[in-house]
């Protein structure tokens, strides 16, 4: 039997492990302490690249099992569960790799950069804490290839993404903007609340005189013409007189908060020609001052520059903490060549972390997408897609390390051994800190650096086997122009489970062709109206078991597979959509009637229990979107809001009236369709039984994978 | 159960160096992981045994995601525990100190330990967590103190819970015992279909059985073989067994009742199904009954060690949960969901299935914030140190700390201070309330009883007052004014940003009800809570706002978006999970799904019975 769960998750898909040797690769591996010296060299490196490769490392893959990528992910629904992969889990290393042909060496010089990032919560943000989720599976992945989690939390370089750098600097902007309005509602509640009670009253009294004696003293003085007297500045130092901006001021010191905002409203009351000021000192803490000034105008301009001058500060703070999306506004701007390896989720994680929230579908998502990066190039794509390469590759696991040792052996190995294969191999360096090497030791795990610089060289290698010669590329010609390339460029794998390529540039989704002959598991195109999703049926039951329940009622050729989404859910994909409709007003009539027929009736198996939920094909759709996810997709259902027993595919109008009669229709199997379906959709039916004959070995065919497949 | 207090610390501190520690980070609190756990077990379960109480302190991965979420003092008991269950389920226990200590005049002995703990899927079964939260403040609080994340993922020890342990059994497959339990003890009626299938099992159970026994004498080993193959014979371990396919749970009885038959050589086995039920019966051959009983144990053995090895740490929460003594934490409601979620079984929807569950468990849980309670008008205090320091402040109640060296000088940092703090901190409160130490050396009834009392006060937690019984909603201050839930409305639908006086102003004109004495107060920047002085009021105000008789300013604002609902949504809110960011927008979702709900009707009626008995302390507002 074939079992789903417990899933082992693959941290990147289908990575086989690298073989690790202990001697380090040249890596710069970049943190917070020498990020901006890296990211100016960095950027130099970006301008010169022909491309850049990038691979990132994450804190998990999917939030629960049935969100894991199946054959059964119509290209939205698989679109929703990569979206919930990229907002709840963190990116925790960032690896870029600029490679750049250079003309007298006859090679690529390339720059492997590892970033550790963590996003921390800098600025003074209001609602919801920053928090990722971990998959476990993934922590102990991360940690068996000895990731380095201290460097990540203590030391990443954190970062903010458009949007909330936008947002942050709207805030700034709206609270210097009625700043003033605000702080006359706060003083009127204090003056409302504080001032009853006897204590406040002598405070308020004694810091009254204290001022008048200082205002005084400071009149006198400036009449004088002499020095503010510093007799004014008593034992505990909390009145201390400086100058701010050119004017006498005391700075506060050693008060309580109420206590400030009692000399606050004393300020307020009693004198005019004093200001009180929250200033940020240095340190960045705050500094509570009141400034002597001549008018109120003068008072205007002084609060007006201090705002200013807050302002200013609170937004180069702001500018401060961008962080780490410096590197990918580079290479947004700079629009190089990215490359990646099947790196749709990497794509999804940059677009989520560094510009804004996903949008909502996958074709906005697509079309924002090559609005940043107009050329994007999978190796994954490029391997399997092209016959060169295919045949280069000698049909092995197009995984990034078994493709790195089998197109470049002689960088795997390091290039000690360079003469091993006959094959004409790109020579590729490494600089780092500006030391070249081109010999080291093969292998640092699974580090972005490590696999972004791995990423390059398979793509460089694979370049040079489609007849690209770097030698008479010019360097200002983008390498995404080139005619060999064209093909290939800003074709991602949407699901590589099922081959499905999208196109970033046209939008256009298609089936892998060329290497489709290389998967095992040949499945007929799946038509997800003929799919039902069953959930929370009794725990025994196994897909086996479904399958025969439903075949003992439609027949035994209406059902070609049933699917175990995990232990509380199955796929039952039916051999015409018409059975859809069919089943779940069957499936809902039976739960309505509790009598003996009901009891005995075929299907009466998996309604055992009372909480069994069906639902088309849709409806998964609407439940993946939700951002919950409980593990066991029965809770999510229920987590979701579901209540229904069975979502009927009409309305239920129409259902109610034709109940009975196609209950004995149910039952009898009628392969003859309903008549709601005629009227809706006379093409869809013709086509459908054309269908069923045409493609019944192919059904035949699925059904033995299938059974293979379980037991 | 009464805790034991007569101690025997001579003989403990006989073979332990002393250490009268009062700086903190000197603290040697023993830090345990997966290398060291199964070494120290032992000392801590003879520690445990040993002790009076048993401090506990929690390292989480996070708390509260959005200001909402946290416990606050409009909270029934009810709606804490939601929102503490929300917490339990999502984060993670990173670092769980315990400390089994003793009271001895104005000096605690204690025993810290601070273990690191990681949900390691070690069955490849998504166990004991799938996934679990961090958040980002947490983690680099942590490593302001010099966490060490690489020691907790790579060498944090994982655990099962109670409920995930079973679970675990039955999908391992192992083979089970037969016990009396399972057997049935009534003899079912047998039809023709059942005897036939007795007895063709039996007659392949006896050629199988002779096969086993006469080989040695009589056959070739190539004919045995062979005959074991043809008869469908395998070893269980060294012994031969055969294992006899079932349909049904009824075949299984039938199986068992046919192999008493047999009973002085074969053991049968039960092999339970991945999903649940039983698979087949295995039956093992015994060569004598010291054999089938050396059997029997080996089963035993086989099982205690796997289950050590899948239950991890919770080997300490069962030696504790044995030991029944009483358990100190001080920030109970959140340790112990956290607790219950991790090591007993998944959090039960509501607060009084939860103390039941928990109390099974743990019968005595202190919490340091309500004994501070009894002392004064003591704000909560959620720092341990500053409570500490205002104790010592006001009163005097000196307490040494001993703890007798465990730790390894050459160990790194140093965590778990807290632990030792609470300990600290309830010898301080124990002294200051004459709870201890002489009570300890007079009479045992007296300090159980006393215990007690604060023991049960956990049980209506966060309830503020010592009746157990009486659902209260605790204090904002220090404002001992009590309000009904039903007087409390939650707004929303402002402009954001603002604050809760200018909301008061503005509210303050808008409608007659505002005319007698009402409270504002922010609980999240697109919500506030609105408490009327008169009982009724709320009522008149919600029926205002949901009529078209809205005139005047308040029409205004409603037209502005703004939106108003009793308590009864808000608890609605937590109950049905609704945990958006904003609690706008969960009270915008819950007046959504109640609309569309008919039973809805019967569920207000319910939940404003239940509503009345409720009262809330009041803060200034």
């Amino acid at each position: 039997m074939k079992k789903r769960w417990p899933i082992t998750i693959l941290y990147r898909a289908f990575s086989s492990s690298t073989t690790s040797t202990t001697a380090s690769f040249p890596l710069k591996h970049v943190k917070k302490s020498n990020f901006d010296s890296a990211l100016s060299s960095l950027r130099h490196h970006i301008q010169a690249a022909d491309f850049v490769a990038i691979d990132l490392e994450m804190t998990g893959i999917t939030s629960a099992p049935w969100r894991d990528s199946f054959e059964f992910d119509r290209f939205d629904v698989r679109y929703l569960k990569v979206k919930d992969s990229a907002e709840k889990f963190a990116v925790i290393q960032f690896g870029v790799s600029p490679f750049r042909w250079d003309p007298l060496k006859q090679s690529f010089i390339t720059h492997p950069h590892n970033f550790f990032i963590f996003q921390r919560q800098e600025l003074p943000l209001d609602g919801a804490a920053y928090e990722f989720l971990c998959q476990t599976t993934s922590m102990d992945f991360l940690a068996k290839y000895q990731f380095d989690f201290n460097a990540c939390i203590h030391e990443g370089v954190s970062y903010l993404s458009r949007e909330q750098e936008d947002k942050a600097l709207k805030h700034v902007n709206s609270t210097y903007k009625d700043e003033s309005l605000d702080s006359w509602h706060s003083l009127k509640e204090i003056r409302d609340t504080h001032l009853f009670n006897i204590p406040d009253i002598l405070f308020a009294e004694r810091m009254k005189d204290r001022l008048s004696e200082w205002l005084g003293g400071l009149l006198r003085n400036r009449d004088e013409g002499s020095e503010v007297q510093p007799s004014f500045n008593d034992s505990k130092q909390q009145f201390e007189t400086i100058f701010f901006k050119m004017r006498p001021a005391i700075s506060l010191n050693g008060f309580t908060s109420h206590q400030l905002r009692l000399i606050q409203l004393v300020v307020r009351k009693h004198f005019k020609d004093l200001a009180y000021l929250r200033v940020s000192g240095e340190n960045s803490c705050s500094q509570n001052v009141i400034v002597y000034i001549e008018s109120e105008s003068v008072k205007k301009m002084l609060m007006k520059e201090v705002k200013d001058e807050q302002k200013i500060d609170a937004e180069m703070s702001i500018k401060a903490s961008i962080g780490f999306r410096h590197v990918i506004d580079l290479l947004s701007s700079e629009k190089k060549l990215i490359v990646g390896h099947n790196c749709f989720l990497d794509i999804a994680h940059i677009y989520s972390k560094f510009f804004g929230p996903l949008p909502l579908t996958a074709e906005e998502f697509i079309s924002s997408v090559n609005k940043y990066f107009p050329h994007i190039i999978d190796t994954k794509i490029l391997l399997n897609s092209n016959s060169i390469l295919q045949q280069r590759m000698k049909k092995s696991s197009t995984s990034l390390s078994k493709a790195f040792s089998v197109l470049c052996p002689q960088i795997a190995l390091g290039s000690k051994s360079t003469h091993l294969s006959l094959q004409p191999s790109v020579k590729v360096e490494v600089e780092v800190d500006d030391i070249r090497s081109s010999n080291w030791n093969s292998g640092v795990k699974h580090e972005a650096g490590y696999d972004a610089f791995m990423t390059g060289c398979v793509f460089a290698q694979a370049c040079s086997h489609l007849g690209i010669d770097f030698k008479q590329q010019s360097s200002s010609e983008n390498l995404a122009h080139n005619e060999k390339l064209r093909e290939h460029v800003n074709l991602l794998y949407l699901s590589w489970t099922n081959g499905e390529i999208i196109n970033l540039s046209t939008g256009n989704r298609t089936s892998e062709s060329l290497a489709s002959n290389k998967r095992k598991n040949h499945y007929p195109k799946i038509l997800f109206e003929c799919i039902v999703i069953v959930w929370g049926f009794p725990s025994h039951l196994k897909a086996w078991d479904i399958r025969e329940c439903i075949s003992k009622v439609y027949g035994p050729t209406s059902v070609i597979s049933v699917y175990h989404v995990d232990e509380t859910a199955v796929f039952v994909q039916f051999s015409r959509a018409e059975m859809v409709s069919k089943f779940l007003d069957l499936k809902e009539s039976l739960d309505r009637n509790n009598d003996p027929i009901s009891v005995l009736h075929p299907l009466a198996k998996l309604l055992e229990g009372g909480n069994t939920c069906a639902a088309s094909y849709e409806t998964y759709k609407e439940i993946c979107s939700s951002t919950v996810s409980k593990v066991l997709f029965a809770d999510q259902a229920k987590a979701v809001g579901i209540k229904w027993k069975t979502k009927l595919v009409e309305s239920s109008d129409k259902t109610k009236e034709h109940e009975s009669l196609r209950k004995v229709k149910a039952v009898n199997s009628d392969p003859s369709c309903g008549e709601r379906t005629k009227n809706k959709n006379f093409d869809d039916v013709s086509n459908d039984s054309s269908y069923s004959q045409l493609s019944s070995d192919e059904i035949i065919d699925s059904f033995y994978t299938r059974e293979a497949k379980q037991i | 159960m009464v805790p034991k207090f007569k101690p025997s610390p001579l003989r403990i501190r006989s073979f332990c160096t002393k250490t009268v520690q009062q700086n903190p980070h000197h603290w040697p609190i023993k830090q345990i992981t997966k290398t060291n756990f199964n070494e120290s077990l032992s000392e801590i379960k003879n520690h445990i045994s040993s002790s009076d109480f048993i401090a506990v302190s929690l390292q989480n991965t996070g708390s509260f995601s959005s200001p909402w979420h946290r416990v606050s003092t409009f909270d029934t008991p009810e709606t804490a525990y939601l929102k503490a269950k929300f917490a339990a389920e999502r984060f993670q226990i990173l670092q769980f100190a315990i400390c089994p200590f003793k009271l001895q005049a104005s000096k605690v002995i204690a025993y810290p330990y601070n273990f690191h703990l990681f949900p390691r899927d070690e069955l490849k079964m998504g166990m004991p967590s799938y996934s679990f939260t961090c958040q980002t403040s947490y983690l680099t609080a942590m490593a302001k103190e010099g966490f060490d994340f690489n020691t907790c993922i790579y060498d944090g020890i994982s655990y099962l819970s109670e409920a995930q342990e079973s679970t675990v059994k039955v999908r391992m497959g192992n083979p089970m015992a037969v016990d009396h339990a399972t057997k049935s003890s009534s003899s079912p009626a047998l039809s023709v279909a059942d005897t036939v299938f007795i007895e063709r099992v039996r007659s392949r159970v006896k050629h199988w059985k002779n096969a086993c026994t006469d080989s040695d004498i009589k056959t070739e080993a190539l004919v045995t073989s062979l005959r074991k193959i043809v008869l469908g014979g395998e070893q269980f371990g060294s012994r031969p067994s055969m294992t006899i396919d079932v349909c049904s749970e009824r075949q299984v009885q039938l199986v068992l009742k046919m192999l008493e038959d047999f009973s002085d050589v074969l053991v049968p086995l039960i092999i339970p199904a991945k999903g649940g039920g039983t698979q087949a019966v295995r039956a093992v051959l015994t060569s004598s009954d010291e054999d089938k009983h050396l059997l029997k144990r080996e089963l035993q053995t086989f099982e205690f060690e796997q289950n050590k090895r899948v239950r991890g740490f919770r080997e300490v929460i069962d030696l504790i949960s044995a030991s029944q003594k009483p358990i100190v934490a001080h920030n109970s409601l959140n340790d112990f969901t956290f607790i219950h979620s991790k090591f007993l079984a998944p959090l039960p929807p509501n607060m009084n299935e939860f103390i039941c569950s928990l109390r099974l468990a743990f019968p005595q849980v202190i919490d340091v914030n309500y004994l501070l309670k009894d002392i004064g008008p003591v704000k909560k205090m959620t720092n341990i140190s500053a409570t500490i320091a205002y104790l010592k402040n006001r009163f005097f109640a000196p307490i040494e700390m001993e703890i007798p060296n465990q730790a390894n000088e050459n160990e790194g940092k140093i965590h778990g201070h807290n632990v030792v703090k609470i300990c600290q901190l309830f010898g301080k409160l124990c002294s200051i309330l004459k709870i201890t130490p002489d009570a300890i050396e007079s009479s045992d009834d007296f300090l159980a009883s006393a215990i007690n009392r604060y023991a049960n006060i956990f049980y209506s937690l966060p309830g503020s007052s010592q009746e157990p019984t009486n659902e209260e909603i605790r204090g904002w201050t220090n404002d001992k004014r009590k309000v009904s839930c039903e007087d409390v409305v939650f707004l929303w639908g402002f402009r954001e940003r603002i604050s809760a006086g200018i909301l008061k102003n503005m509210l303050q004109g808008s409608h007659e009800v505002f005319a007698e004495a009402f409270n504002v107060r922010m609980v999240d920047r697109s919500c506030a809570i609105v408490v009327f002085g008169k009982p009724g009021l709320s009522n008149t105000f919600k029926n205002v706002m949901n009529s078209k008789e809205v005139s005047g300013p308040l029409r205004e604002m409603v037209s502005d978006g703004l939106k108003a609902a009793g308590y009864e949504t808000y608890q609605r809110v937590c109950s049905s999970g609704l945990w958006e960011s904003a609690l706008a927008d969960a009270l915008d979702k819950a007046l959504a799904s109640h609309n569309c709900l008919s039973e809805a009707a019967y569920e207000t009626k319910q939940s404003e019975i239940y509503l009345s008995n409720e009262l809330i302390n009041l803060a200034e507002l």
